[in-house]
């Protein structure tokens, strides 16, 4: 039977990749699938009895270690703050390549919790911070110091003690650039490092209420329990630095949704579903639907959706129940899921499809890295009207947008002087237009389109390059878009009707985040490693963990 | 020490600055930031480069015109990446002068490679050859602010860089890994039959 990937067209709209949620191709789930026969150790905790100091964790093999260094600084309350313009935290950390002498220690204690504000070197890949989630803090320290277990009603509405703000890596603020460490086995999935880094700070915000309850009361002093620490996650709050990303590195976004849809049509494919995997994904299936009574929101937007999804997946249940087991039954299944739910619902089966074959869909995350050299280069010997006809063929989306109306242009995107990171503000009512980011790709396109429409078909783009470069950095998109098509958000990320959450949540499904939590349209709190295995039973993981019951 | 990251994306911006598109801009952060992984100045000439004042560099590379000034090394460089393809046989151009001769080194040696060409690069100040190949040498210590008196020769014919008697004793050399054949040897040893009319 013929199954084709699902058109860019299709898959690319933002209201679908906005839907996206986490998989067995998510990164923090193939880190540890990677890294679950390495040593994870405790190599140093060095807190007073506040909690504040350092603490250092290791993961080894024989011929590599990493180390996460933790520092815990003093934070009044009305410092404490997940905007990314907040210049103090409770928590920050740095991964360190290999194991960091007294002296690096030294230097990263006075760097690493000033941030974006310290310098850090090429021995140091990543860098992060967190806050603590004081509510929950106080109240699980306050537990285990009188000798008893955190009510877990509590810790579950919230899902994490601790949430970062940030993560950077690649060569950000003096850090190693990607390239010393791109040709490392261990590393050949993107994002491994900052997913080493956060599920090693989860496991710091574990041994930080142990510690600091242990200081309170050491008599009465109990430990968290194994099973509740298993269910809290770490936090992370994203705003719309995070969104660029995608639109920045088309190539390594093709990457990634290809491989999901080489699953999904992989899957597709399957001409016999046995009653045993049919099982698995029913099972799969229910955990689900109970989880998502974890999955709270504030957002009217997300409310809405998650609405939606607890419908759909009702009806979708009672389709299923009077399904029988033909040929291509997963094909079937998934032609009625995209016929008949919402994006949130169909993208949710697609993962669930996924958890039913490890074998076919695992190895696919090692094709999710990409050299983003190799696609940098324009091909100046293609004629104007091949050029043309490619933006007819990949970009017929945007050809018919009037980029004169005011809602189409309405927004620019630029660079944050205070903190260097991207944001996006109103072009009629804000200043700073003037210097906008090239993420103006539909509109770009649009113009290059109609430039090029008036000069000769035949003529080379090198003779075209010689008059203007107004457009240089599209055209590139454009030659990798013929070779990637999945490369390109197929939305004008300028208009007024843009909902950059979407943006984040498509990133951050990747990485594996859950219970997607906006707090208005550009910032989004989200859960990583909930239910992952602790530290010392990363060996143990059969990679099932993501789809346990809560509690 | 600063990341290559850091280099890049800083050159970028600061080119977009300067009023260039962002096209070029990333095109002038990547070149900058090969340079400095080879351990070459390239921050340093570009810092150069826009207080030239960049203003006055000459940013319209046009090849019939003999003898253009103060050129400006990103425009040059990208000129001859984009239109080496076009370019047959020998070509030579003169050039009065061009800023920061190291700046257009990352964009011949693309040039060089994807289109098969050699470029050679002769000043007053210094000299140099990009091939194909991927070995470009010049003196790290002699890198001048501006080259004056240029010429430019481009050419798709690879030059013999060794002498017939070097190529002679090689090649006899070389021999001496193939075996013997006898008369039986060359009747049987390529596998055909002793009869190929079958």
């Amino acid at each position: 039977m013929q199954i084709d990937l699902r058109k860019p067209e299709f898959v690319m709209k933002l209201n679908r990749l906005g839907s996206f949620h986490q998989s067995k191709l998510s990164f923090l789930r193939s880190f540890i699938r990677e890294f679950k026969d390495w040593d994870f150790e405790t190599k140093e905790i060095s807190l007073d009895e506040m909690g504040f100091g350092h603490c250092v964790y290791v993961v080894k093999n024989a011929s590599k270690q990493y180390s996460l260094v933790c520092f815990s600084n003093h934070l009044d309350d009305n410092e404490r703050s997940d905007r990314v313009i907040a210049t103090k935290w409770d928590a920050s950390f740095v991964l360190f390549d290999g194991i960091p002498s007294t002296e690096d220690i030294q230097r990263l204690k006075d760097n690493v919790p000033l941030q974006e504000q310290g310098r850090v070197t090429e021995k140091e890949l990543c860098l992060s911070r967190a806050n603590k989630s004081v509510r929950v803090f106080e109240h699980v320290v306050d537990q285990l110091s009188q000798g008893k277990q955190p009510d877990t009603k509590i810790l579950y509405d919230v899902g994490y003690l601790y949430r970062t703000t940030a993560v950077y890596g690649s060569g950000k603020f003096g850090l190693a650039d990607r390239i010393k460490v791109q040709d490392r086995e261990e590393l050949k999935g993107p994002f491994r490092l900052e997913m080493m880094l956060v599920f090693l700070a989860r496991q710091f915000t574990f041994d930080m209420v142990n510690h600091v309850a242990y200081q309170r009361s050491p008599k009465s002093a109990v430990m968290l329990d194994d099973n509740i620490a298993r269910n809290l996650g770490i936090g992370n709050s994203t705003g719309l630095g995070m969104a660029p990303f995608i639109v920045n590195h088309p190539a390594l976004l093709n990457q990634w949704i290809h491989s999901r849809e080489k699953a999904l049509q992989a899957i597709r494919k399957l001409p016999e579903v046995t009653k045993d995997e049919l099982e698995i994904f029913h099972s799969y299936l229910l955990t689900i639907q109970e989880n998502i009574q974890f999955w709270k929101t504030d957002s009217e937007y997300q409310i809405k959706k998650n609405t939606e999804l607890s419908e759909d997946l009702i009806q979708f249940k009672k389709y299923l129940s009077k399904t029988s087991l033909e040929k291509f039954f997963w094909n079937s299944l998934y032609l009625w899921v995209e016929e008949n739910t919402q994006p949130e619902c169909c993208e949710l089966i697609v993962s669930l499809l996924m958890e039913v074959y490890p074998d076919l869909v695992e190895p696919l995350s090692y094709e999710m890295s990409i050299d983003e050299e190799d696609y940098f280069d324009i091909d100046t010997s293609r004629t104007i009207g091949d050029i043309c006809n490619l933006i007819e063929n990949n970009y017929g989306w945007l050809i018919d947008i009037n980029f004169e109306t005011k809602d189409n242009i309405y927004n620019f995107w630029y660079y944050s002087k205070n903190k260097q990171e991207p944001r996006m503000s109103d072009r009629f009512n804000e200043e700073g237009a003037e210097l906008e980011l090239p993420l103006a790709i539909a509109r770009d396109i649009n113009l290059l389109y109609k430039q090029l429409k008036n000069h000769d078909p035949m003529e080379h783009l090198s003779k075209y390059l010689q008059k203007s470069q107004e457009y240089r950095h599209v055209l590139r998109r454009i030659f990798i878009c013929e070779k990637l098509p999945y490369s390109e958000i197929q939305d004008n990320t300028i208009s007024r009707s843009l909902i950059p959450v979407d943006m984040l949540r498509l990133k951050l499904s990747f990485f594996g985040a859950t219970r997607f939590d906006p707090r208005s349209d550009r910032w989004v709190r989200i859960t990583m490693y909930q239910g992952a295995p602790l530290m010392k039973e990363i060996s143990l993981s059969d990679d099932t963990w993501s789809y346990k019951k809560i509690a | 020490m600063h990341s290559l990251y850091e280099i890049e994306t800083t050159v970028k911006r600061v080119t977009k600055h300067q009023g260039l598109s962002w096209g070029i801009a990333e095109e002038a952060g990547k070149i900058v930031r090969i340079l400095e992984q080879s351990e070459l100045p390239g921050l340093e000439s570009f810092n150069r480069l826009i207080n030239t004042p960049y203003s006055e560099c000459t940013k319209s590379i046009d090849l019939q015109i003999n003898n253009q000034k103060q050129l400006c090394p990103i425009h040059f460089g990208l000129f001859f990446l984009d239109q080496s393809h076009h370019f047959e046989n020998q070509n030579q151009f003169h050039i009065n002068s061009i800023q920061e001769p190291l700046l257009i080194i990352p964009f011949l040696i693309k040039a060089a490679q994807k289109n098969l060409i050699t470029f050679n690069f002769s000043s007053n100040e210094i000299n140099f050859t990009i091939t194909p190949g991927k070995v470009v040498s010049f003196d790290k210590k002699n890198i001048p602010p501006q080259a004056n008196n240029i010429i430019f020769d481009i050419s798709n014919q690879r030059q013999k860089q060794y002498s017939d008697e070097t190529w002679n004793y090689l090649y006899q050399l070389s021999l001496e890994t193939f075996v013997e054949e006898s008369e039986e040897k060359k009747l049987s040893g390529a596998g055909a039959g002793l009869t190929d009319n079958d």
